[in-house]
């Protein structure tokens, strides 16, 4: 197999995640890395960066995949992923 | 743009970093400003210290850097008595008590638990005895490895301790290369074992032969760009380039040079000269160290010895390490003794030393395996000393699981590992000693346990690589490993193939078992060794060669040591944290 694309360390956002990639006439889940980067210096966007292992794949070529937000994105985004966790939060017993 | 550390390093860096240590020692850690933080840490870097992880606020580690990890009994016995009074922390670790040195893959000593109002008395002490830790870490030349045994080893081409020597001497402390754009890791090797492990350096001298005006002529070839970090493992590039050993620290000069000048200081990540050499290849490497940075013409590259080292190469004919007792060029023995993933406790340090100038030794070597040497034992001394009680432990002869096994610091200390590493990887190493038998004719069996990707435990040259990653078990997170197999040095280096992700850290000695128990049955004869049946298997047969499963092994850090603030405490929850402390370690009243 392929070694993985992104670095894993301490500083990964989430390195244990639930992921399944979806395309025509095939579903399969891995488990998946999920980090949210920024140039170290002076940073205009962010970056999304995701990677199913590989080894649970067969439908797909060992890659990672990368979204860029600008700021305003990034804050769309946290806001809608925020008021998501509420709606969970509220379900919950 | 230059980046935020080349500002840091632009407004103060180098050997001028002393005296601001040496004033925050005096004053204490509050008088660090914790708004800077991060630029003070990242430029203490340049004088051996590195701050520790989450939770050991005000703790550093402090790497002592060796050139080729030689020292004398003296210097051995300074360290060990430095780290019994000052590396001590809060908690004992469980394995190794309460002060101990740890021995790297690069040869230089680490201790932790320090305290920056001990730095001064530290620095007297090692200092007194030649021993420093100037540019152990940070931005330059780092330590200069090789062979501890050059010039002792009745097995090599060229002596390369004075070489060595020069270099240390030459780039320690000179402004010029003082400031690069990221390490620059030098590797130097005369032996025929390839011990430097220059594949996985900036810049490798390597043992070679060349016709030189009518003579033959025992230098180097120069080889660039080598390392493992990052997830772009790179073998050092052959540049063409012969080297005489009195031209050596010429070329250092240039190559030093020419990586300060045109390395990228605007980002980090690509800031090491592997990336240089991918972008520029090693043709225009050579043409601009030539025309730019040389005043003589440089010699093409001569006959190498490559296709005699063994050192870390998985052979099934020699022993790829120094452990054991070997002849020296003076009649004596040199002594590679196993220390348990290089940590050795104070008090056996200062023992080893004193054993060691008993004998008559002067020399103690690091090697990159992270075990000991301990040179000039005469033939008439041998048995006495191979008797000696501390070799119980520290074995000459040790079982070949514990005696290939080499591991990172870890969540024990490190900011970056995800994983617990060296007490891990010592009851793995006793649990397949005790519960798994060697396929016949393997003497040798390379374990190499990283907390993360940034590969300090070098596991890309192993025969099984284990790199920290995380897994769900039972519904819990749970520590884990993704497995890599094959990898090696030697005349044809080879990265280990990746064939498991995931693997939970307490199945991983049953995942060993199976795999060796596979090879045993699958291997074409006893001859063959584990790295070649490797290498003739693809990858979807590698990763359906074992499966992982669980055993009797037990694992005490299954869970998620990295969110602990010591992952041995008894109450190892983050705010059950005594740091920061001051001087005596005492809690600091905090802000938050």
């Amino acid at each position: 197999m392929a070694d993985r694309v992104m670095k894993v360390n301490a500083f990964t956002t989430f390195d244990l995640l639930d992921a399944s990639v979806e395309g025509h006439g095939f579903e399969e889940e891995a488990f998946a890395t999920l980090n949210v980067r920024t140039a170290r210096e002076a940073p205009e966007e962010i970056t999304l960066e995701l990677e199913l292992d590989n080894t649970e794949l067969e439908n797909v070529p060992p890659h990672a995949d990368r979204v860029t937000l600008s700021a305003d994105e990034a804050r769309t985004f946290a806001t809608e992923l925020q008021k998501a966790a509420d709606r969970v939060d509220d379900t919950q017993p | 743009m230059p980046s935020k550390v080349e500002r840091w390093k632009d407004e103060t860096y180098g050997m001028e970093v002393r005296d601001h240590l040496l004033q925050f020692a005096e004053e204490g850690w509050d008088a660090i400003p914790e708004d800077e933080h991060d630029a003070w840490f990242e430029r203490f870097k340049w004088w051996g210290l590195y701050h520790q992880r989450k939770g050991q606020e005000s703790y550093f580690m402090m790497r002592i850097g060796t050139p080729m990890g030689r020292m004398t009994p003296e210097q051995l016995r300074t360290v060990g008595e430095v780290a019994k009074k000052y590396a001590t922390g809060p908690v004992e670790n469980p394995e190794f008590g309460d002060a101990y040195a740890d021995f790297t893959t690069r040869q230089s000593i680490q201790l932790h638990w320090i305290n920056v109002e001990d730095i001064a008395d530290i620095w007297d002490e090692l200092e007194s005895v030649g021993l420093s830790t100037i540019q152990a870490c940070g931005d330059s030349w780092r330590n200069i490895v090789g062979s501890p045994v050059a010039g002792r080893d009745a097995d090599e081409l060229i002596d390369v301790w004075p070489v060595v020597q020069e270099l240390h001497e030459t780039f320690k402390g000179n402004d010029l290369y003082s400031n690069l754009p990221r390490k620059w890791k030098v590797a130097m090797t005369g032996d025929r074992r390839g011990s430097g492990q220059g594949d996985i350096n900036d810049l490798a001298f390597e043992p070679a032969v060349k016709e030189l005006e009518g003579e033959e002529v025992a230098g180097f070839n120069v080889n660039v760009g080598g390392g493992l970090s990052r997830k772009e493992p790179r073998f050092a590039r052959d540049i063409d380039v012969f080297c005489r050993p009195e031209n050596a620290a010429d070329v250092a000069a240039g190559m030093s040079a020419l990586f300060r000048d045109y390395g990228d200081r605007e980002d980090r990540f690509n800031a090491r000269i592997k990336f240089l050499v991918d972008e520029w290849g090693p043709e225009k490497i050579r043409s601009v160290l030539q025309e730019e940075y040389m005043d003589y013409e440089l010699p093409t590259a001569g006959q190498g010895l490559r296709d005699e080292y063994d050192y870390n190469a998985g052979r099934s004919d020699s022993h790829g390490d120094y452990v054991g007792v070997h002849d020296q060029s003076d009649g004596q023995n040199f002594v590679g003794l196993y220390v348990t993933v290089g940590r050795m406790g104070a008090e056996d340090v200062i023992d080893l030393a004193d054993l060691a100038e008993e004998y008559g030794s002067e020399m103690i070597g690091l090697t990159q395996r992270q075990n000991v040497i301990v040179g000039d034992i005469a033939d008439e001394d041998l048995d006495d000393f191979l008797a000696e009680d501390l070799l119980d432990e520290h074995s000459p002869d040790p079982h070949p699981f514990m005696r290939g096994s080499i591991a990172c610091t870890g969540t024990e200390y490190c900011s970056l590992s995800i994983v617990e590493t060296k007490n891990r990887m010592v009851r793995y190493g006793r649990w397949l000693r005790d519960n798994v038998s060697l396929p016949e004719g393997v003497d040798d069996f390379h374990i190499h346990l990283s907390g993360c990707t940034a590969s300090c435990a070098q596991p890309q040259i192993a025969d099984i690589s284990l790199r920290g990653m995380k897994t769900r078990k039972d519904g819990d997170a749970v520590e884990a490993f993704d497995i890599g197999l094959g990898g090696g040095l030697g005349e044809n280096p080879t990265f280990a193939d990746w064939v498991k992700m995931r693997v939970p850290a307490d199945e991983v000695p049953g995942y060993i078992a199976n795999l060796l128990d596979a090879f045993e049955q699958e291997r074409e004869s006893p001859e063959q060794s584990f790295r070649d049946f490797v290498a003739e298997r693809d990858e979807d047969a590698l990763a359906a060669l074992a499966e992982s499963e669980e055993t009797s092994y037990e694992d005490p850090y299954l869970g998620n040591t990295k969110m602990t603030w010591y992952p041995y405490a008894e109450d190892t929850a983050m705010d059950a944290s005594p740091a920061p402390t001051d001087g005596q370690g005492e809690p600091l009243p905090s802000d938050d």
